[in-house]
């Protein structure tokens, strides 16, 4: 796979691919909202004309729409992108190793946060 | 969330959830019909004949003939959780040998938007009507009931008995067989 992407153009290998956290809540929140919707429009057409079909087909219908709406990583879904410390000056990597494995974990402590 | 497969993943599940659920909810609606209706029914030819049924042994064993009319609507049994009626009608009967005695004479499968009315008149029986012994001749009390299991996309699966019976008796004597 990773052969397959170095073989790509620069410009296709520098399209964003993720979606930040609260993308992914969004996401989520997006597509449940979309089946429920659908599934309880199709009950209600299915039992109107008494046609069980006709509410597996709305519900498909919904399926097909909450799959093109959060299944791509659309921009939409990275508009709160995690505020990342800055990159440390290249001072510290002439350093010791040590005092950079201790800094590591404290660094990882703040990005969570 | 965080990959498109892992969020292929999670919308499939979800969605099969939710069409579990919908498949409770439309057999919820439709959990307490009870599925019945009128029939109307009649016999004309009776005849009863002792013959060897071969298929089971060379002993004689009696064997009616019946023709019957049968008059039902079972459009109103119809609905979204009903995929296809099993129509069958049994000829309930007693004998000395059998406290109860039922055999089928004819069914019919009827599926969602085919034609349910059933009239028939002077219908002959799909299958024979052989009792095990000597039961037949002279029997007085011979009961025909249409009945029918009701097959449904979900839910359980209802064995219904028609509102409606005729009782007939079968002649004193056997007619001759010509075999």
């Amino acid at each position: 796979m990773d052969f397959v992407i170095g073989m790509l153009p620069e410009s296709v290998r520098n399209l964003p691919t993720h979606m930040d956290f609260d993308g992914q809540r969004r996401a989520e929140r997006i597509f449940q909202i979309i089946i429920v919707l659908f599934a309880a429009v199709g009950f209600v057409w299915g039992y109107i004309c008494q046609q069980f079909s006709q509410t597996m087909y709305i519900l498909g219908a919904g399926f097909v729409l909450s799959c093109l709406l959060t299944l791509p990583p659309w921009p939409i879904y990275r508009r709160k992108p995690l505020p990342w410390q800055k990159a440390r000056p290249s001072v510290d990597e002439k350093e010791g190793s040590t005092s950079q494995a201790a800094a590591a974990p404290a660094g990882k402590g703040k990005k969570k946060k | 969330m965080n990959t498109f497969l892992s969020r292929a993943n999670t919308i499939f599940a979800f969605t099969l959830s939710v069409m579990a659920a919908l498949t409770f909810g439309c057999f919820l609606t439709t959990a307490f019909n009870d599925h019945l209706a009128p029939v109307t029914m009649n016999t004309a030819k009776l005849i009863v004949k002792n013959v060897p049924d071969y298929s089971a042994s060379r002993e004689k064993n009696d064997l009616g003939f019946i023709t019957f009319d049968l008059q039902a609507d079972l459009n109103s049994i119809f609905n979204w959780n009903v995929k296809l009626l099993f129509v069958y009608l049994t000829a309930e009967y007693q004998t000395k040998s059998n406290e109860v005695n039922q055999v089928v004479l004819w069914d019919k499968i009827i599926k969602r938007g085919e034609n349910a009315v059933l009239d028939y008149r002077s219908m002959n029986t799909k299958y024979y009507f052989w009792d095990d012994g000597n039961g037949l001749k002279g029997n007085k009390n011979v009961t025909l009931s249409l009945s029918w299991n009701v097959i449904p996309n979900a839910g359980t699966l209802p064995k219904i008995k028609g509102d409606g019976r005729h009782v007939f008796a079968f002649p004193e004597e056997y007619q001759s067989s010509k075999f």
